[in-house]
């Protein structure tokens, strides 16, 4: 199944690393990713595809320290 | 002030007056600043030894510990530590020496990308890019450690940052405050969504309390022991959860999963209804989860919301404080009376009986189980008891009986060999005056054995019983029963001799191998005023049972009470 979200994120060192670790290990593959710095931080838009469901990747995601909002589209 | 000044005055105000770690070259300047500072440094052996113990001191302090090493090798040296403090929700601030922003980058002398190797092992982490950041990382470091669900949080901090003149801007935490709001935003919460919870209890005709290691680090045992005197539900505990039910409930029936006690997980598979508190549906508890408690609705309570619908399907998932949400249901259940399990009670009060841990093993050799039976017994409170990963771990899970006042500190998601002997010295630290016992097998033992020079430096007074098969025993077990008794690598019948070992950092020792030298040998070690070893020689047989074999679900336990022969 394929979905696709967007993040804001502070622009810190590492955030996009701690992004796509937590991707790849909780297992989803990454099909596409836009990167863009604004005022706020960074906005980043994922596509990613797995058998498992959307919700744990985002339950991980949302812990990180780094991550301001998260929107499912 | 300079940079690692700052950092150690941030420390005092804080309140840390005891740290933990290891110098070297790029971290020498906080080491400077620590001398004369007040603040008590603890020197292990091995920057994994320092990790430990500051991972003990957390577990009892229930505060944020501290821990130092230099870069490259010294801080690759406490991933262990850091992995293991992250699966097991322990908050630590750990600080690394880096070399200088400058060189970052160019493969200097004991360079390695902290930050890069940190992501998978610590609830957050800091690289300090610039010294006007380095007042608020500390800061926000602790905080991390310590909200919500607690974990490490690694700074890694550049030699010339450390040496940098830096003023302090006395940034206030705002800590308590948002703590009080957050309580008061909780209770409302709480109210209003543990209404579904309830009424599942009420509908439900065999409940039961899985209680996981939340609770401890919640505080919150005495909540959820007059919710179990209240309700009278029966209770079983994971590993990590040992301690927090009172042991004159009989409805508490240990702990459950691979190798849990057959009635806890009979009762499990058994229930319709799985009140889960603090705990996370792990895979040593589950057995196969497709057929782990398959009549149950869930009720899942934990502070981490990503646990929640992890692993099984909670019909109601309520996240956030477990003592808050459990102070709500005494207030909501204040009125329950009728006791509508009468049935269920006398069900499981029958097996709990029927499987009831048997310790009369004929023949004269030492059976761990009752050895740790008769320890448990022996141990004055207050008491805390570490362990290492293997078999013994498993028969102190099973045969010790753990409180408030005797608490284990085991290394439970992340199973890490060479845990106990270091986790001691910190919990030692935190509590002089409790007697602290290593329980450790002779594999794990090996691992962190570099620590016997810290008891000995600085005189603490910690017990060390090692369990000796002069196997890896645990793994052994796997090859006995799941490898056509393929033994690749488990005999370790070239061990060192312990008693001279023990000896050589001046810790007294003796050996028994025979039963009727059990009762003598422990009295005689806790009443050891100083450090004692007891090593105890048992047969290469004796495995640890019950057992759920790989791929089967927990009513399918293999079980046998003594080992004939291999």
């Amino acid at each position: 199944m394929m979905n696709s979200f967007n993040l804001i994120t502070a622009n810190q060192p590492a955030i996009v690393e701690r992004l796509l670790r937590v991707i790849r290990h909780r297992g989803f593959a990454l099909h596409s990713m836009q990167l863009s710095s604004t005022e706020q931080g960074l906005e980043i838009d994922f596509k990613v595809e797995s058998t498992r469901a959307i919700h744990l990747l985002i339950n991980q995601l949302e812990k990180l320290y780094d991550v301001k909002q998260i929107s499912l589209n | 002030m300079n940079g690692a000044e700052l950092v150690i005055q941030i420390l005092k105000e804080k309140g840390v007056n005891r740290v933990f770690g290891y110098p070297g070259g790029a971290i020498m300047p906080i080491y400077d600043a620590l001398y004369e500072s007040g603040i008590e440094h603890v020197l292990s052996r091995h920057e994994q030894g320092s990790g430990f113990a500051a991972l003990g001191y957390a577990k009892i302090s229930g505060k944020p510990s501290v821990c130092i090493a230099t870069s490259g090798p010294g801080a690759t040296n406490l991933i262990t530590a850091l992995g293991d403090a992250n699966f097991d929700s322990v908050p630590m601030v750990v600080i690394t020496g880096q070399v200088s922003t400058e060189v970052m980058g160019t493969d200097a002398f004991q360079e390695i990308d902290m930050l890069g190797l940190s992501l998978a092992v610590t609830k957050h982490s800091f690289l300090v890019e610039k010294p006007e950041q380095l007042e608020s990382i500390v800061h926000q470091a602790f905080e991390i450690a310590q909200s919500g669900r607690p974990g490490p949080v690694l700074i890694d901090l550049p030699k010339n940052i450390q040496l940098a003149l830096i003023e302090k801007e006395d940034i206030r935490s705002t800590k308590s405050a948002a703590i009080e709001n957050n309580q008061q935003l909780c209770k409302a919460v709480c109210k209003k969504s543990v209404a579904d919870a309830i009424a599942l209890l009420l509908d439900s005709k065999k409940p039961v309390f899985y209680v996981g290691g939340g609770v401890l680090t919640a505080e919150a045992e005495t909540e959820l022991n007059q919710l179990l005197d209240l309700l009278q539900i029966p209770a079983v505990s994971t590993l990590k959860g040992l301690g927090s039910i009172n042991l004159d409930n009989e409805l508490y029936l240990g702990m459950l999963g691979m190798h849990g006690n057959a009635a806890a997980n009979h009762t499990v598979q058994e229930c319709d209804l799985l009140v889960a508190v603090g705990a996370r549906f792990d895979d040593r508890v589950t057995g196969k989860l497709d057929g782990f408690a398959t009549n149950a609705k869930v009720i899942h309570f934990d502070i981490d919301g990503a646990e929640l619908n992890k692993i099984r399907r909670a019909d109601v998932a309520l996240e956030g404080d477990l003592k808050c949400y459990l102070q709500v249901m005494l207030e909501d259940l204040s009125n329950f009376k009728s006791d509508p399990y009468n049935d269920w009670h006398s069900h499981i009060l029958d097996m709990k009986k029927e499987h009831a841990w048997a310790y009369d093993k004929p023949g004269e050799s030492i059976f761990a189980p009752k050895l740790l039976k008769d320890l448990s017994d022996k141990l004055k409170t207050p008491s805390i008891v570490t362990t290492d990963v293997g078999q013994h771990q498993m028969w102190t899970a099973q045969h010790m009986r753990f409180s408030q006042k005797a608490r284990l500190i085991t290394s439970g998601g992340s199973g890490t060999m060479g845990f106990g002997l270091p986790v001691a010295l910190g919990a030692q630290f935190a509590e002089p005056e409790s007697t602290v016992v290593v329980v450790s097998g002779d594999g794990s033992f090996m691992m962190n054995v570099q620590e016997l020079a810290t008891i000995k430096r600085y005189s603490l007074p910690i017990k060390i019983v090692l369990i000796d098969n002069a196997k890896l025993g645990m793994v052994k077990q796997w090859q006995q029963l799941f490898f056509e008794e393929r033994y690749s690598e488990t005999d370790l019948s070239d061990n060192p001799d312990f008693v001279v070992l023990a000896k050589a950092f001046d810790i007294e020792a003796e050996t028994i191998t025979q039963n009727n030298q059990v009762d003598a040998a422990l009295t005689k070690m806790l009443n050891c005023k100083k450090a004692f070893l007891l090593h105890v020689k048992i047969e290469e047989k004796d495995n640890v049972w019950p057992l759920v074999p790989p791929g089967a679900t927990n009513e399918q336990m293999m079980e046998k009470i003594y080992d004939e022969f291999i």
